[in-house]
């Protein structure tokens, strides 16, 4: 280290020395004061943590959908233009053309779904069953944890099969194993075949409460006032697509493809929406930003007014401590001397603020995420930002007084009493 | 050799509500190296702005004041700030001594400014007190201090620095006469020693420990003279 930065440095550390000295002369004063910078410093960890916590659920639900995926629904397309009065068609025959036309596909799970009543002897509960197809597994990602999944042969004749969610298992059968035991889906008995791996849940949606039977027992035993009009309508496809395919393309591609299956001409409106992953992700990521944004921004008005209380509390410090302000300039202090003494005071005062806003945060993360299983994550990254911003606030607006304190007139501030 | 201060036709005037206060009117006095002077007159005769300007925390309006031979009206705040902290060691009525602080965390102030390193200020500062007969209240806040030990300690703070000139403004106002006698015999013995000493007073006693007494009236210097019977601690 050169002289000239150790002596900087020495010179820093004996403006902390002394304002520690000053704190702690007022001390019932300074926990009053840093109090308002520890409320805001905890207000504002805590609003970042809220927000990540937000990005990591989406990002989680997201990803328990299947990574690389476009979801097709039959709703007209709004996106594109205005809304028309068109109904929605998504097709069996139009997930297959994309399975064999689109480029990148690894493979298709068409989908119909219906709220269903379950009943066991002994125990009755609602839930979502999801007619699929035996891939429905490889695109969305999930595996049996116990049992079978939907097999060719179940699909190729219906059968009355069915597997379950683990919390669905969990509130038919309760710690008995469910594999071969009969269930009643509306009234229909089917065989439980299977369990599924548990895929935990986001935001609170419980993401193991449904079943899976065969899409063509779905369609057959299954059918409600919500199923589509025609004989091989979906309600839903999801196209999973090869790693390191850019799912832009194949969005395009896919588009192509059922419009000319569907016949839609130039300028007209598509009758199904294609979402991608990605775009699941950026406009999650967008809204998550903005809703952090705002808890941050509110957040950060606790902090300002602890600042301002940093300010008074700084000028009051200012008008007591004339008469040692003279007695150091006459010393020999000029004018930056002093001015850095109060700015490091102020920073000091701040930092201890923020550093107790920092724990308290710590702790009221670790509650919240244990009493409302909701991530509150605060990263290394946070933790620092959270000090140094502290000392920045306290720079900032022990400035006033700072500069205040070193313009004094010596034999002014010699003087007063 | 060039005096170590050097007062020509020195004026300070101040505004003060709407009239224009002379409150050192045309003083041209020579301090040498090694004198020891009282200044004295009364309140308002000029003695403490005069004061200010050779302790280097005021400016002349006019006229020229040399200190150590650097003309002081025409340095910057930082300059005049170097100044107090390298020739000038200041002593005060009040002691001026920060509470709550140790006696050598006190003594060492100066030498923060002067850019020491910690190690050498508490040497510095210990050897200081050492000097003064403080070595075993080191560790003493001012509260736990007499007054003449308080004084002492500023003045161990005034001399750390080794400074050219001792200003003292009215030293024994606060000490009663056994202690003033003592504080005034410590200013000598340092006299001794070589460093020039100017004391402020109003009390003729004490100006008399000096070796020459000016005497301020109105802004002026009415009396500057040899003191005859000069009394020693």
């Amino acid at each position: 280290m050169s002289g000239r930065l150790r002596r900087g440095l020495s010179g820093w550390l004996i403006n902390v020395r002394i304002a520690l000295t000053a704190l702690r002369v007022n001390l019932t004063r300074s926990v009053l004061t840093t109090l308002g910078v520890m409320i805001g410093v905890l207000a504002v960890i805590l609003a970042v943590a809220v927000g990540n916590g937000a990005k990591v659920s989406v990002m989680e639900s997201i990803n328990a959908l299947g990574s690389n995926m476009a979801i097709v629904v039959p709703q007209p397309d709004r996106r594109g233009g205005q809304r028309t009065g068109e109904r929605g068609r998504l097709t069996e025959r139009d997930a297959r053309a994309i399975e064999r036309l689109v480029p990148g596909v690894r493979a298709i799970a068409p989908q119909l779904r219906s709220s269903v009543q379950l009943t066991v002897p002994g125990g009755r509960a609602s839930s979502s069953a999801i007619g699929v197809t035996p891939d429905y597994g490889r695109v969305a990602g999930v595996d049996v944890d116990i049992g079978r999944f939907v097999s060719d042969l179940d699909e190729r004749t219906a059968a009355r099969v069915a597997v379950l969610g683990p919390s669905v298992a969990a509130k038919l059968f309760g710690d008995f194993d469910p594999v071969g035991q009969s269930v009643r889906v509306n009234r229909v008995p089917f065989e439980v075949v299977g369990v599924l791996q548990s895929k935990g849940s986001s935001f609170g949606n419980d993401n193991d409460d449904l079943l899976l039977v065969p899409l063509s027992t779905a369609r057959q035993r299954l059918a409600s006032a919500t199923t589509p009009q025609g004989p091989d309508d979906l309600q839903l496809l999801f196209v999973g697509v090869e790693d390191g395919v850019d799912l832009r393309q194949a969005k395009r591609d896919m588009t192509r493809v059922l419009r000319d299956r569907n016949n839609v001409r130039r300028g007209e409106t598509s009758p199904f929406t294609i979402s991608t992953t990605e775009e699941f992700m950026e406009e999650s990521n967008t809204v998550t930003g903005v809703f952090q944004g705002v808890l941050v921004a509110i957040a950060s008005i606790s902090l300002l007014v602890g600042g301002i209380g940093i300010m008074n509390i700084m000028l009051v410090s200012v008008t007591e401590r004339t008469r040692e302000i003279g007695l150091r300039m006459a010393l020999g202090a000029r004018r930056r001397d002093i001015r850095n003494q109060f700015l490091v005071e102020a920073a000091v005062l701040c930092v201890i603020g923020g550093a107790i806003g920092l724990a308290l945060a710590v702790g009221a993360a670790a509650v919240f995420e244990s009493v409302a299983d909701f991530p509150a994550p605060i990263g290394p990254g946070t933790a620092v930002g959270a000090i140094l911003f502290s000392a920045l606030i306290g720079l900032l607006f022990g400035t006033y007084p700072a500069i205040r304190a070193s313009r004094l007139s010596p034999i002014e501030a010699l003087r007063s009493e | 050799m060039t005096p170590l201060l050097e007062a020509r036709e020195l004026r300070k005037e101040y505004a003060l509500g709407g009239e224009v206060v002379r409150a050192v009117d045309g003083v041209d006095l020579d301090i040498a190296h090694g004198e020891f002077v009282a200044i004295m007159g009364a309140s308002g005769s000029g003695k403490s702005t005069f004061m200010n300007m050779i302790g280097a925390l005021d400016v002349p309006t006019a006229g020229t004041l040399r200190i150590d031979g650097t003309d002081i009206g025409a340095l910057s705040g930082d300059e005049l700030a170097a100044i107090r902290n390298r020739k000038i060691g200041f002593v005060f009525q009040q002691f001026n001594l920060l509470p709550r602080t140790t006696a050598l965390d006190n003594v060492a102030v100066p030498l923060i400014y002067a850019g020491v390193d910690a190690a050498e200020r508490r040497a510095r500062a210990a050897r200081r007190l050492g000097a003064m007969g403080l070595a075993d209240r080191m560790d003493h806040t001012p509260a736990k201090l007499s007054g003449g030990q308080q004084q002492r300690v500023a003045i161990a703070r005034a001399l750390v620095t080794e400074p050219l000139l001792l200003l003292a403004d009215e030293p024994t106002g606060a000490l009663d006469t056994a202690t003033s006698e003592d504080i005034m015999g410590v200013f000598q013995r340092l006299n001794g020693e070589g460093i020039t000493v100017v004391v402020v007073t109003h009390e003729p006693d004490i100006a008399a420990y000096a070796a020459r007494r000016v005497l301020f009236r109105d802004g002026r210097v009415i009396e500057d003279a040899p003191v005859r019977e000069r009394r020693a601690a």
